[in-house]
């Protein structure tokens, strides 16, 4: 990526990129990244074997481990960085976003899977153009926040009423929010045109959490909060599919076999594991009865096979990364810095807490997978990236001094 | 940077640290919420659905990912009391069709037609239409299919390659060889083969085993997945149960049952229980009508049956009505008798009246009773069975003519409160405890009631038995405390359990429930019961050789005009071995002259008592039990006739005299040239030879006579003057009174000089009030 230059001749931005990164961070990362692989084995197995015609039974687990190397190899070299780049190219990330969502809904780029269009094919990958959208959104959202107390104040004559309406606007913090509030608007639209209802909650969370880390004054986010939950709650009883996943989840037993076969079948995997689980590899739900087995419900999978404790683990060691991902964020070298981190454990705290609620019927059923666990396409790749550029950010950080 | 590090003040420094505190703050809250608040909820909802709820979801999911199979286990086999069979299992086969198949696979369906008629005769043209349910995969063409007609089966299959769509499965099937014998004893099971009646349903848990399990997974699809795992759950088989009901005796007693039905005009069947009083072992119990355990359903009573065909068939009854009815006969003919009923055991109690006034000693040998032919009890005359009164009697024969107001005088002396705990020491307010099912308890007045002031005439006809009922095997039980030496008993006809590897698991012991009267007290009721049979109402159940003790009884029912006839009786009267409860219920009386077509008096001494003398006999002859004769008894034993032909008269006579032989000569030859019974044949002792002396003996054949209505002396008169010879059965200590009422040889026939007749005589007892 960069030649390597002697240390004398390294500005001082340089210097500090070559720092040590956060090691309990990138053990934790690397930890449940193994812990995932293993999971996918198990949990696919059954489906691989049925569907190569019982000739094998590794096919999901090879491409998962090919994702998992590419993906840590990019978690390097992203980590090596230095993240002040990201503010020149965040527009650019977000623009590109745009282009790929907009190609997806009408053009034809991209096929069907589950019932939306949320995936473009690239050669042997198959990316969804709102992983994209969410570090965008991450990296436009960090850069202009971080700015937030260097910018100009705008200058509005007091003499017209227009000028002083815009002056209160702005004095209430309303004209800051704008392009915030355009982007995610857009791109809420764009995602809800697919739809793909889960990528809307995730982008939006992760914005608003960026907001508020960034300083906006609470009370929007209870203006902001009512509007999201009225949207919500308006998609969710104007549309028939969404209204029934809200029945089903309320009770799944009313139709076992069809709207409730698959939370029915993810509770049934996730209570009989009991205490200590069947044992690694020893599922029977993997067996055809539980669909997504070894993405969207790999965690049932895993709850089926090592039991309540093994689920405790893997839920203790998220708890753990995300905390420690906090921590590398309250100790950023800069505002910039510390948004980015936010923003991206942020994003995977969510992706993880809703994945697990909705495998426990939670909440209702929407298509969230498990970060480092769920198989598919390139999340896997773009959530070590992530973790790279969380590194990235370590980096910087001023030498932590004992006692 | 590091937030929370004071940075210098500069013009813009103040708002900064603001904003880096205010950030500090706001990520340290998501650290929290997103960090460990939510993280801890997630874990609680794991630890409630995998740990509190493991159980309901594990059962969920097993249900759905396991395909268990079940292994039947034989159902144990039930013998006799010498090993006979009573009911086993046997494997037979079924046949399935499955139509979708035979249509998928081409099947020559003429074939299958052909070749099922032709092996199981079944109907062609509704064989074809079950082959065109081409839906179903599953069509039931016959079941219980034996051995060799399912190897035919096989066979025809294998030849025509029909396995797809024609094969055998398994299923097991009751035999009961006996058919009809102890049917309500042994009982039958269902169409779920689980025990319905009887031992089949009372020991149901041990006669079915359990059932195995092959647990095999699968995967949604429903493939077996033989390599994940797999859990096999043998089969034990049921136990094996011998009974201490012995098919022999059970034979005798349905037999006898069955006789005095025809004999009696009994409109409304019997029962009869045999019993060893030192043990409670039920050798056998008989219950008429009884049915065919291999075909229960089916009415017994075929003109019942018929009838409500043709009533059906006419429309006089709907189809409803129809089968209410055959459904309440059938439950008619499967009840037992001896445990579903009660009845009035009428002069039968008086057993245990007796005993309890001997135990209290308010009576004694030497009480004196007298009997005007009435006793009057608050106000109401109580006839006796003698009108005319049986005058001054002691205690013996008080009970040997079933005296009911010298009864009622020891019901007096007794006392009601002493009556009362008799009748509770008895058991006679509980069931007995036999291991059968749907035992019931017969209806006795509360304490206070017989207690009471109002309880003198419930004591007084309690004393002979009547306004109080049992059932018979609560009857029998109760009674045998007082002749085995006073302790009651808990009944059981089951006498050992066996596994399927023979080894006992259970043996019946005899289970003592208290003691209710002395053995010396016992011994002496033994000793007047003797009596009644030898002296009193009983005697038509004595039988030479054995000594018999019991008691008659003719019980009212609620229905007017019906009575039940009945005796109880034991033998050897100094020890029993057997005891014997024998009832008919309703002998078809013509007008009112209590007599019946047959003209037999309606009583218990002259119906039941006969025949269960015969039944106790025949039993105790089965068990070996050895005769011992009277001095009289034993002048009339069978002997053998010796050869006399060439003797001088004076050697005939010594040889015929030694074996208790006389004699009278024909004709005046010095030696005997013929002699009638030739050698060899047994008559009866002290019966007359004729010797002819020098003169052949005649050859022609006679004719029997009518001896119906005669008199024992009667009958000897007319046999000697046809060369026949007299072999008396029943009572004969009067034969001037006792009148003939049964030849084993009928009236007409014609037979050979010297032919001994068997002819049972009887004497008419009066031991009940009719009027």
């Amino acid at each position: 990526m960069f030649a390597r230059k002697a240390k004398r001749d390294l500005t001082v931005e340089e210097q500090l990129a070559r720092g040590p990164l956060d090691v309990p961070f990138l053990m934790l990362a690397l930890l449940l990244t193994g812990i995932g692989l293993v999971a996918v084995f198990s949990a696919s197995y059954a489906s691989a074997y049925y569907e190569s015609g019982s000739t094998s039974s590794y096919s999901y687990f090879i491409k998962q481990g090919i994702n998992a190397g590419l993906g840590l190899i990019a978690m390097i070299l992203i980590s090596h960085i230095n993240y002040q780049t990201y503010r020149i190219i965040s527009v650019g990330v977000l623009a590109v976003s745009v282009i790929l969502l907009i190609l997806v809904i009408p053009f034809g780029f991209g096929k069907e899977s589950v019932g939306a269009q949320r995936w473009i094919y690239i050669g042997p990958f198959n990316l969804q153009p709102s992983e994209i959208a969410k570090l965008g959104v991450i990296l436009f959202f960090s850069a202009r926040l971080s700015k937030r107390d260097t910018e100009k104040k705008a200058k509005w004559s007091k003499r017209t009423a227009m000028g002083r309406f815009l002056l209160f606007l702005d004095k209430i913090g309303f004209i800051e929010l704008l392009p915030y509030g355009g982007v995610l608007l857009v791109i809420l639209f764009l995602l809800y045109l697919e739809p793909h209802m889960s990528g809307m909650i995730l982008i939006l969370l992760v914005g608003a959490m960026l907001l508020f880390v960034g300083g906006i004054r609470l009370y929007w986010f209870f203006v902001g909060g009512g509007l999201a939950a009225g949207v919500l709650g308006l998609i969710i009883l104007n549309t028939s599919y969404q209204h029934g996943r809200v029945a089903t989840w309320l009770n799944p037993w009313a139709d076992p076999l069809n709207d409730g076969f698959q939370i029915i079948q993810s509770l049934l995997a996730i209570g009989s594991g009991g205490l200590a689980g069947l044992g690694l590899g020893n599922s029977r739900q993997k067996f055809l009865y539980l669909p997504e087995e070894h993405n969207d419900f790999i965690f049932s999978i895993w709850c089926e096979e090592m039991g309540f404790i093994g689920a405790a683990i893997v839920v203790a060691l998220f708890a753990l990364l995300i905390m420690r991902g906090y921590w590398i964020a309250i100790h950023a070298r800069d505002r910039f810095g510390a948004l980015i981190v936010v923003g991206i454990v942020t994003l995977l705290a969510a992706q993880v807490i809703l994945n697990i609620c909705v495998v426990t019927n939670s909440l209702p059923t929407t298509g969230i997978s498990l970060p480092f666990f769920s198989y598919g396409g390139t999340a896997l790749m773009i959530q070590l990236a992530e973790v790279g550029i969380v590194l990235g950010v370590s980096r910087q950080a001023p030498a932590y001094r004992a006692g | 940077m590091r937030l929370r590090k004071t940075i210098k003040p500069t013009d813009r420094g103040a708002e900064r640290q603001r904003a880096n505190s205010s950030m500090f703050c706001r990520i340290i809250i998501l650290m929290i919420v997103f960090g460990a608040v939510i993280f801890m909820g997630l874990l609680v909802r794991l630890f409630y659905l995998q740990v509190i709820q493991h159980d309901f979801y594990e059962e969920k999911a097993v249900s759905q990912q396991t395909r268990s199979t079940t292994v039947t286990a034989d159902r144990g086999t039930i013998y006799d009391a010498k090993g006979n069979i009573l009911a086993i299992s046997a494997t037979v086969q079924t046949l399935i069709l499955s139509p979708l198949d035979v249509q998928e696979d081409n099947m020559d369906q003429d074939a299958i037609v052909n070749g099922l008629v032709e092996i199981l005769g079944l109907d062609a043209d509704k064989l074809r239409e079950r082959l065109q349910k081409t839906n179903s995969a599953y069509e039931i063409l016959r079941k219980n299919i034996e051995e060799d007609q399912a190897d035919e089966l096989r066979e025809f299959i294998a030849k025509y390659h029909l396995s797809a769509g024609l094969y055998l499965v398994p299923d097991s099937k009751r035999y009961y060889p006996y058919s009809t014998m102890a049917s309500q004893v042994i009982g039958f099971i269902n169409a779920d083969k689980a025990g319905a009646y009887g031992i089949e349903a009372k020991y149901e848990d041990e006669l079915s085993g359990e059932s195995g399990r092959v647990v095999i997974a699968k995967n949604a699809a429903g493939t077996e997945m033989l390599s994940r795992y797999a859990n096999y759950v043998d089969a034990v088989d049921g136990d094996n149960l011998t009974l201490t009901i012995d098919a022999t005796i059970q034979s005798y007693a349905e037999k006898i049952l069955a006789e005095g039905i025809e004999t009696y005009d009994i409109q409304n069947g019997g029962f009869c229980i045999v019993m060893n009083p030192n043990t409670g072992a039920v050798l056998a119990m008989a219950s008429s009508p009884n049915y065919d355990l291999n075909d229960y359903s089916t009415l017994t009573d075929t003109e019942l049956y018929t009838s409500l065909k043709s009533q059906l068939d006419s429309g006089t009854i709907t189809e409803d009505e129809y089968w209410a009815q055959i459904s309440s006969a059938q439950l008619e003919q499967w009840r037992d008798k001896n445990l579903g009923d009660t009845y009035e055991p009428g002069s039968t109690f008086k057993a245990l009246v007796l005993a309890a006034a001997l135990e209290e000693g308010v009576v004694d040998d030497n009480t004196m009773f007298y009997c005007p032919g009435y006793a009057v009890v608050a106000g109401t005359r109580i006839n006796c069975s003698k009108h005319s009164g049986h005058g001054s009697q002691n205690l013996a024969q008080a009970v040997q003519n079933s005296c009911n107001p010298a009864f009622i005088a020891i019901g007096q002396k007794l006392g009601a409160e002493k009556f009362y705990d008799y009748m509770e020491k008895y058991g006679l307010m509980e069931k007995t405890g036999i291991d059968l099912p749907s035992e019931t308890v017969g209806q006795l007045w509360s304490r206070e009631d017989f207690t009471g002031d109002y309880g003198i005439t419930s004591l007084a006809t309690a004393s002979f038995g009547q306004r109080l009922t049992v059932t018979p095997i609560r009857l029998i039980t109760s009674i045998a405390s007082v002749i085995n030496g006073g302790y009651l008993l808990t009944p059981y006809v089951v006498q050992s359990v066996t596994d399927s590897d023979g080894n006992t698991v259970y043996n019946a012991e005899k289970q003592v429930v208290r003691q209710t009267v002395s053995s010396e007290v016992s011994s002496k009721v033994r000793e007047i019961l003797e009596s009644v049979v030898s002296e009193g109402t009983g005697k038509n159940a004595y039988q030479a050789g054995y000594r018999i003790g019991g008691k008659t009884g003719t019980s009212e029912t609620l229905v007017e005009g019906r009575y039940i006839v009945s005796f109880m009786g034991f033998a050897p009267a100094d020890d029993p071995q057997v005891i014997v409860l024998l009832a008919y219920d309703n002998p078809k009386e013509v007008g009112s002259t209590n007599l019946t077509a047959g003209g037999y008096y309606i009583s218990g001494g002259n119906m039941a008592a006969p025949m269960a003398g015969q039944l106790i006999a025949e039993i105790l002859d089965y068990m070996g039990v050895e005769k011992e004769y009277t001095e009289d008894e034993l002048a009339s034993a069978d002997v053998t006739v010796p050869n006399v032909v060439g003797c001088t008269e004076e050697a005939a006579a010594e040889s015929l005299q030694s074996n208790g032989l006389s004699y009278r000569t024909v004709g005046s030859g010095a030696t005997v040239t013929a002699q009638i019974p030739a050698k060899g044949a047994t008559i009866p002792g002290n019966s007359e030879v004729i010797l002819y002396m020098g003169e052949q003996a005649p050859t022609d054949e006679v004719e029997v006579p009518d001896l119906s209505g005669m008199t024992v002396n009667e009958v000897k008169e007319a046999f000697s003057s046809l060369g026949l010879y007299l072999r008396s059965t029943g009572t004969t200590d009067s034969p001037d009174v006792d009148i003939a009422n049964n030849q084993d040889i009928n009236a007409g026939s014609m037979v050979d000089r010297g032919t001994v007749i068997e002819v049972r005589f009887t004497n008419q007892v009066t031991d009940w009030d009719p009027g």
